[in-house]
């Protein structure tokens, strides 16, 4: 049987490497570690980077596409190409390319969380290389959201790229008075049935996450790893919670949408009066793309709200590692970085210490108008948690569809 | 260009064809035995015996096998009444046939949207219903999507197959149809039994391989489900999905454990179309 698996997986190399026959390997990879960051940048000029990852959202798509291609191409002659592949996606392609003993496609990936836990676990990811990046100097160093990945060390293995803050959505014109708070959010649903659900899917547990920190005594239980007991008593919390609750969910919590665009939909149509989304400054972008109505704010509860950063990998088998490194360097570039931060482009948090970089930089970062919708910088900060161990995640998420969704009534 | 079939040509061909979704099948069969994959643990059937003993499995399995039979019916239904109903060659029937496939090139995922957009809590209709003063919050209007009955899919993918199998009909009745019925007629059959003696039996024979076709596109359709399907049960693609890109990765090999499943349905349909056919031929 374990021949039939190696004749099937030679079949599939066979494929998988016709396919790439004309992205030749560039260097060496070991000796990449031990090149002067010029020679790195010399061996990835004129050369093609392939970065997998999530092309779900227009403005990101933007941002990458007009902005950050064309710069790249200019000033390094790195002709950059984004294509589809988020998450366990990219996990399982790199898990079949590595059988089909197949030459690597993206030579760049866009992670955090579980799937950082699950590459570096199963040994798909290239490093450690993140360290050497010049720009890495200015990282914000001493926030742990930014310098540990779900309390996962970095270790140089993947690069901060950006970060961001669970928030809930409200409509100011129908929701006059929200809740700011768990407690108030219970209060509230029960005053008002049918109006509120949360989605299937990563968005759906980070709220399920926050809930859990919150009905536990806070986020700093969590810290240090992950505890099975610990876990049994605050999960059945979080579905004592619900289960109080679902009667007044929406379609009494017997069906879920399936992820936040679904979410956004059934709020912009008046089906629920709340969304939510892993980005503070969501509302904002979706605002302008009229998703949202300009009534729409966004709004964080003081219990805490989960906040984490993202991050790019280099996979194991990634055919240009030096384009790659370069392609993240610019990522963390004060220019790329406030573009991006910049709410009429992507209003994506910053992952550097504004502090560091150059008087110019500085108010300039410092001189960006907040939008109305969003919650103020401030209020953010004081009101964010970091992401316990992934293993949380994972289980919550497995638990709530076999425990709730599943064997809804 | 045509083959000769008994060449090597002829005999290589189909074989590179069958290759690629024949590889997928044997990575598949092995990654559900756990050899390889994200959690390759050696030979085990410990998944195999997992997904078996989940009843979200066979939840699954029954409302996609009902979403199937009852929208593969009703799209044959509505196809042949199309097809008995505009098949003279006057121009009013020759428009009636062409506004009738009309939606064929529309993608799946349209219809999905279309069906969304109608027949959703805040769709078209309940629109309608507030205007006229039948309902006056969303919640009101019975959930038409994503509910227990897959109404709102059921209604998306009728409306993309009736174009496919209307087509097929036509084809069969003008090809087939005409001779069978005149004798029927001439021989003093009214409309109705010259419908079911002669026009039916033609078309049942020459409609079943789009049917059997339509029904395994249905079986494994993601996208029109993720659109409009229930949280509970979760039609077999979504759990499939849903379990090979779980962050836990001890769960995949049982996707792939459920993407046998959905090819045990489809083969299932083609054996039946197999007897079928088989059983007439014998019996004529």
């Amino acid at each position: 049987m374990k021949r039939a698996g190696i004749a099937i997986s030679s079949c599939f190399a066979l494929l998988v490497s016709a396919c790439n026959s004309d992205r030749p390997e560039i260097v060496d990879r070991a000796a990449i570690a031990r090149l002067p960051w010029e020679n790195v940048v010399r061996l990835a000029r004129g050369s093609a980077v392939t970065w997998r990852m999530w092309r779900g959202d227009p403005s990101i798509n933007a941002y990458i596409d007009h902005w950050v291609v064309p710069r790249l191409a200019r000033d390094y002659g790195i002709s950059l190409r984004a294509v589809e592949g988020q998450g366990p996606e990219i996990v399982n392609q790199l898990v079949v390319e590595r059988e089909a003993r197949a030459r690597g496609v993206a030579d760049l990936v866009w992670i955090n969380g579980e799937t950082f836990h699950n590459l570096r676990k199963a040994g798909l990811l290239w490093g450690p290389w993140a360290g050497r990046l010049p720009n890495a100097a200015a990282l914000d160093s001493t926030s742990p959201i930014v310098m540990r990945d779900f309390e996962q060390p970095l270790d140089g293995w993947e690069s901060p790229w950006g970060r961001v803050q669970f928030a809930f959505i409200y409509d100011t014109v129908r929701t006059r008075d929200p809740p700011h708070s768990f407690a108030e959010l219970k209060v509230w649903i029960k005053k008002h049935p049918g109006r509120f659900t949360h989605d299937q899917q990563f968005t759906g547990v980070a709220f399920q996450t926050a809930l859990m920190y919150s009905l536990s005594g806070g986020a700093g239980k969590f810290e240090g790893g992950f505890r099975p007991a610990l876990y049994k008593a605050a999960s059945a919390r979080v579905f004592g919670w619900l289960e109080d609750v679902l009667p007044d969910f929406w379609r009494a919590g017997r069906d879920y949408p399936l992820g936040v665009a679904e979410m956004h939909r059934l709020f912009a149509n008046n089906e629920i009066d709340f969304t939510m989304s892993y980005n503070q400054n969501e509302v904002v972008t979706k605002i302008r793309q009229g998703v949202l109505p300009p009534t729409a704010h966004a709004l964080v509860v003081t219990d805490g709200t989960l906040a984490n950063a993202h991050y790019v990998g280099i996979p194991f088998n990634a055919p240009n590692p030096p384009g790659a490194m370069v392609v993240a360097n610019f990522l963390l570039s004060p220019e790329a970085q406030y573009e991006k931060l910049r709410a009429e482009v992507w209003g994506d948090g910053t992952v550097l210490d504004v502090a560091k970089l150059t008087s110019e930089w500085r108010s300039r970062f410092e001189s960006l108008r907040m939008d109305s919708h969003a919650v103020p910088p401030a209020e953010l900060t004081r009101h964010a948690v970091p992401e316990a161990a992934p293993e949380y995640r994972e289980r919550l998420a497995d638990d709530w569809k076999r425990l709730v969704r599943d064997r809804a009534r | 260009m045509t083959v000769d079939k008994h060449s090597t040509v002829g005999l290589i061909l189909p074989a590179l064809i069958a290759l690629p979704p024949l590889i997928g099948l044997g990575y598949a069969v092995t990654a559900s035995l756990g050899l390889v994959g994200v959690a390759p643990g050696g030979s085990t059937s410990r998944y195999l015996r997992e997904v078996i003993a989940n009843h979200t499995t066979w939840a699954a399995l029954g409302w996609t096998l009902w979403i199937t039979i009852a929208s593969t019916f009703l799209a044959t239904l509505a196809a042949v009444f199309l097809a008995a109903t505009f098949r003279a060659e006057s121009k009013a029937d020759r428009f009636g046939r062409i506004v009738a496939v009309l939606p064929l090139p529309v993608p799946h995922v349209v219809a999905a949207l279309s069906s969304l957009l109608i027949l959703g809590q805040s769709g078209l209709l309940a629109r309608v219903a507030h205007s006229a003063g039948i309902i006056s919050t969303p919640a009101q209007m019975p959930p038409l999507v994503y509910d227990r009955l897959g109404v709102g899919l059921i209604f998306a993918l009728v409306w993309k197959e009736i174009p496919f199998l209307a087509l097929i009909a036509f084809t069969v009745l003008k090809n087939r149809g005409g001779m069978l019925e005149e004798t029927a007629r001439s021989l003093g059959a009214n409309g109705i039994h010259t419908f079911f003696y002669a026009t039916w039996p033609v078309l049942w024979r020459g409609m079943l391989p789009g049917i059997v076709a339509v029904a395994t596109f249905v079986a494994g359709s993601y996208e029109t489900a993720a659109l409009l399907a229930p949280s509970r049960p979760l039609a077999l693609p979504l759990l499939t999905m849903e379990r090979y890109t779980a962050t836990a990765m001890d769960l995949r090999p049982g996707a792939f454990v459920l993407a046998g499943f959905t090819l045990l349905l489809s083969l299932a349909a083609v054996a039946a179309y197999g007897a079928t056919i088989g059983r007439t031929d014998r019996l004529q």
